[in-house]
Formats: structure tokens, C-alpha cells, sequence
């Protein structure tokens, strides 16, 4: 069954899970290939890459917090050009579609990237990551650049910005928004004594992310679907995504912590979601259910038709 | 590299300040070498029961192998752990150390730092008949050395400058491994390697290493928090690493 993440149009993304890594948990898809089934996935999402080579922040990057984690990594990354000619060959290789995330710096670099996107088969989508500092002008114009693209463009809306963003992001084009970024912070790091500043993730993120979609499905078109981001920690965050009106979701540092975690929520949501759209009940389903039991639970209600 | 279970099946304490834990751990990490890590994370039997504090994977250096399926970490006393408890372990983290071939002396330094990611060299070299000094710097003075092998030399600095035989331990030494202050451990080897450059003038390629042990999110190369800058470009610390070329490691 495929689910569209996109806009329906020319250029439209069809997934086969509504679950997706969030950009910069599975690297470029060649690290997870031993502690996850991908194919489990609806798509990869790359690691962030920028037109040009980016350096890692200097200074403390990891800052742990009660039931969560600060970090702060400058987006360290080879550059468009170098990672296109290292990973296209594997994601050529991958069974579900790549979407490769773009940070959105400036509108002449999105039209330099966006043709040399263009060129590459191996990638099915471009999420493009807008900066927290990012105004509603700024964003018009990356997007707008952007937009030459020929192939779907999904939007990363920066935590903070979100509200001020979302309807023009979707106004000037965007086929999806991805709501939201991982909220920047600030903590003080206990190693060096510095206050630190990054962005924040944990299960406490989901509240938040969870009611800004739930407000921005009414606001914003219907026909542009939205993918809840952030704090998904259980198959049941996914899920109360979904019912607060996305379309899929993203997990990011849970992964990082429970690798399983995100093929878990993949088959429940992946499962979840042909249950409801088959008007079966929702508890049919789940994970770990073997066949055996799957066929158990199916049996009364068969029993129960047939004697009505 | 796996994501496995294990099992805490002994506890031992060996001083006043650690304890060392006895891992049943799953074949794969059977031969784990010096330098690679374990990221470990505590769990339950019902895998339903997610507990999200602590968050991040802890860093396990072992210290110790002691038969096919028990590798031994040392822990501080303080810590609360019981036999039995389950731990979700990924690994082997990380790359083995390279040690030279025709290793006489090896000089180990741990500063601000327990030495516990050292350690697990320890036995292999004295094996080799390999003259190990480990010395400890700044807060790693305090560190209780009672447990460790006898044939061991250990040195306690005076201070953050240097100790008594620095200049004979620093010319004879065919390799030395240095641990920093965590989370500040690029200071701690900028500091270490002046101090070793002022009594060697030349430093041969691959002779001081710095190990870092830096809290890592993924542990895969994924996330790019342990990314460090090196005369060869950016590595990290999880894949290339912990044990990077001081001479090639960019420390500003």
C-alpha cells in the first residue's frame, strides 16, 4: 500500500511506511546496515549536506539532560559534490526511495544544488533544511530556488520559526512540510563549565512538535501533507502523530539509542495504518502478533458475521 | 559491529573506589581488541519497559578478557549495578589500536582520567615481556591502583608539568597512549604533547597517540558527533578513532 508524503502532482513521493529517519540520524545509509532492516523504512533520509564542505564545531558536542541530550555537530559534511560520488552506487543499491537533505543556506546555492540534484537518479526527493535564524523573506527565496528542482521538495521548518513559516513555505511551493527541526537550546556543559548551545532531543520534544502540527494541519492547505518530527519514542508517538493530522512521521535520536526502535515503529505504523484504512479494528495488529495469533484474534468476529 | 544483549554476571570489588563487572557477552564481541568499546545501555526483560534516562549509550572500554565470552569493565564503587541485570550492548566500537611491532617500553598517560580504557592492552603486553609504565596526571593521581599487575610501573606526577623520571621514561619509550580530561581531551593532549616535545625533539610517525572517550550518540559514523579534524581530513572517533596520531591530530 502506498502512502503519498507529497503533494499529488508531477513530481510526487509515494512511501510504502509513513516512517522515515529523521536527516542526520542514519548517515548516508551504509552505517545502520547491520542493526536495522531498512526495508522496513518508508525512506532514507540523509544526513545533511550543504553545496559546500562544512567543518565540525570545535568545543563540546554532546551534553546529556534528564531523559535526553544536547547536541551540537556544525553539520560537518564533504559537501553536494563529494557525497553524490560516494553514495549514489549504495543508494542506487537501497529498496526504498533516498531523500536527500539539503541545508538551505542561500538561493543562489539551492540553484547550484538543485542542478546538480537534478542529475541524480538514486535520489527520489530533496528535503530542504531551513536555518532557525531563517526569515519569512529568506525562506520565500531559498524555496523559490529550490523549486527549480525537478523532483519532489519536502521542507524542514526550523522549531522556533514554525507558525511564521509553515504557510508561506507551503504557499511558495513546498510539496510536504516536516515539522520540525530538533528545538536549539542552551545547557550548561558539566565537562567544561561553558554554557552550550545546540539542539535538543528527547522524549519531552514530542508534546510540543505534537500540538504545533496539530494546529498547523488546520492553517495550512489541506493537500500539503505534513510529517511530524521529533520526540517519537514508541510506536504510540507515531501513532499520535498521525492522529494529530501528519501524513508520516520522522524518529530521530531514539534510533540512536534503541536501533530496533525504528524498525519497531515502522512495521506497528506500517500495519497501524492498512488496519484503519481496511476498517478493521486497530488493535489487530501489532508488532510481535505471529500469524498463529493474528489468525486466533480473527476467528470470533468471523464467527460473530457469520451467525449474524 | 551488532547490537547484541548481555548479562552482568559477577561483581567484584576491587578497591575502595571500583568495582569491575563480569560481562556473559554474546560471541560476536569474543575478540574484541585494545581500543574498541562497548556502547551499553541498561534494560529490562519486558522490552516494552523503555526507560529513557539515562538517554545516551554508555562507553564500556573493557579491561580485561578473561574467557571466550566474558569480557571484563571496570566501573566506579558508587554505581549501582546487580548480577543479572540486562544490558543492550552495540559493538565492537571503534578500530584497534595499533601497537608496534618491536615494542620494548610503552609508555601510558592518563590525565584527569581514570586509565580504564588502558587497560585491556595491559595483559597481551606483559605477556610479550613489554615494559608498560602507566602515569597518572592531574585528577588521575587519585585514581587506586591496588588491582592492577604488579609488573606493572606506576608513576604518580607531582603535578600537571611532569614527574620524577620524565625524561627517562619520555627517551625510552618506543610508543606512548595518552587519555585526556573528558569532554576537554584535545587541551589535555595539546598539553601532553609539549610536554613530550620538549624532551623529544623528534616524533616519529605513529609513536603518541591520543584516545578519546568522548559520549557518543550513534556509535556507527551516523551522526558525526565525534568528528574530529586531523592532518588527513575529518575522521571520527567511533569508526577511525578513539586512538588518533597526535601528530596528525588537529588540536587547536
Amino acid at each position: 500500500m502506498a502512502i503519498e508524503i507529497t503533494r499529488p502532482g508531477k513530481y510526487s513521493l509515494a512511501v510504502g511506511t509513513p516512517v522515515l529517519p529523521a536527516a542526520g540520524t542514519l548517515g548516508f545509509g551504509d552505517r545502520y546496515k547491520r542493526l536495522l532492516d531498512l526495508s522496513k523504512l518508508g525512506a532514507l533520509i540523509t544526513n545533511p549536506v550543504t553545496l559546500v564542505p562544512w567543518n565540525p564545531a570545535s568545543g563540546a558536542r554532546v551534553v546529556p539532560l534528564d531523559a535526553g541530550f544536547l547536541l551540537h555537530t556544525g553539520l560537518p559534511n564533504p559537501g553536494l559534490k563529494k557525497v553524490i560520488r560516494q553514495y549514489q552506487n549504495t543508494w542506487s543499491r537501497l529498496s526504498i526511495p533516498v531523500i536527500l537533505h539539503l541545508v538551505g543556506t542561500s538561493a543562489p546555492d539551492m540553484l547550484r544544488a538543485c542542478a546538480r540534484l537534478d542529475e541524480v537518479e538514486a535520489i527520489a526527493a530533496v528535503e530542504l533544511g531551513l536555518s532557525d535564524d531563517c526569515t519569512v523573506a529568506d525562506a520565500l527565496a531559498i524555496i523559490d530556488a529550490a523549486r527549480s528542482l525537478e523532483k519532489p521538495l519536502l521542507v524542514r521548518l526550523p522549531f522556533f520559526e514554525c507558525m511564521q513559516l509553515a504557510l508561506p513555505a507551503a504557499d511558495a511551493g513546498a510539496d510536504a512540510l516536516v515539522l520540525t527541526a530538533a528545538p536549539r537550546g542552551t545547557v550548561r556543559d558539566t565537562a567544561s563549565g561553558r554554557l552550550t548551545s545546540g539542539r535538543v532531543y528527547g522524549p519531552l520534544v514530542k508534546p510540543m512538535i505534537l500540538r504545533l502540527v496539530g494546529r498547523l494541519r488546520r492553517q495550512i492547505p489541506a493537500d500539503v501533507p505534513i510529517i511530524g518530527c521529533g520526540g517519537i519514542h514508541s510506536p504510540q508517538d507515531a501513532r499520535d502523530y498521525i492522529e494529530a493530522g501528519a501524513v508520516a512521521v520522522q524518529v530521530d535520536a531514539a534510533t540512536w539509542a534503541q536501533p530496533k526502535m525504528l524498525e519497531r515503529i515502522g512495521r506497528d505504523l506500517g500495519g497501524w495504518i492498512a488496519t484503519r484504512q481496511r476498517n478493521a479494528l486497530l488493535d489487530e495488529w501489532h508488532p510481535d502478533m505471529g500469524t498463529t495469533e493474528a489468525l486466533q484474534r480473527r476467528m470470533p468476529s468471523e464467527d460473530q458475521a457469520e451467525s449474524n | 559491529m551488532k547490537e547484541t544483549q548481555a548479562y552482568i554476571e559477577r561483581i567484584r570489588r576491587v578497591n575502595r573506589e571500583y568495582q569491575r563487572l563480569d560481562l556473559a557477552v554474546d560471541d560476536s564481541l569474543a575478540n574484541i581488541q585494545a581500543g574498541q568499546a562497548l556502547l551499553v545501555r541498561r534494560i529490562e526483560k519486558d522490552y516494552e519497559a523503555e526507560v529513557w534516562d539515562p538517554y545516551l549509550r554508555e562507553l564500556w572500554f573493557p579491561v580485561e578478557a578473561q574467557a571466550r565470552s566474558i569480557l571484563v569493565v571496570e566501573q566506579r564503587a558508587r554505581q549501582p549495578f546487580l548480577p543479572g541485570q540486562l544490558l543492550s550492548i552495540i559493538g565492537p566500537v571503534g578500530s584497534p589500536i595499533r601497537l608496534r611491532q618491536k615494542l620494548r617500553n610503552i609508555l601510558l598517560i592518563a590525565h584527569d582520567s581514570s586509565p580504564a580504557a588502558l587497560l585491556f592492552m595491559l595483559s597481551p603486553l606483559l605477556a610479550r615481556d613489554v615494559s608498560i609504565t602507566l602515569v597518572l596526571m592531574g585528577a588521575a593521581r587519585q585514581y587506586e591502583a591496588s588491582h592492577l599487575p604488579e609488573a606493572l610501573e606506576l608513576i604518580r606526577a607531582e603535578d600537571n608539568l611532569g614527574w620524577n623520571d620524565m625524561v627517562m621514561t619520555l627517551g625510552w619509550a618506543d610508543q606512548i597512549f595518552v587519555l585526556g580530561t573528558p569532554g576537554e581531551e584535545l587541551a589535555s593532549f595539546a598539553k601532553i604533547l609539549r610536554l613530550v616535545r620538549s624532551r623529544r625533539t623528534v616524533l616519529p610517525p605513529r609513536f603518541i597517540y591520543g584516545m578519546l572517550q568522548r559520549q557518543l550518540p550513534c556509535g556507527l559514523g551516523a551522526c558525526h558527533a565525534c568528528m574530529v579534524n586531523t592532518r588527513q581530513g575529518h575522521k571520527l572517533q567511533c569508526v577511525d578513532g578513539p586512538a588518533f596520531d597526535l601528530t596528525t591530530l588537529r588540536l587547536e
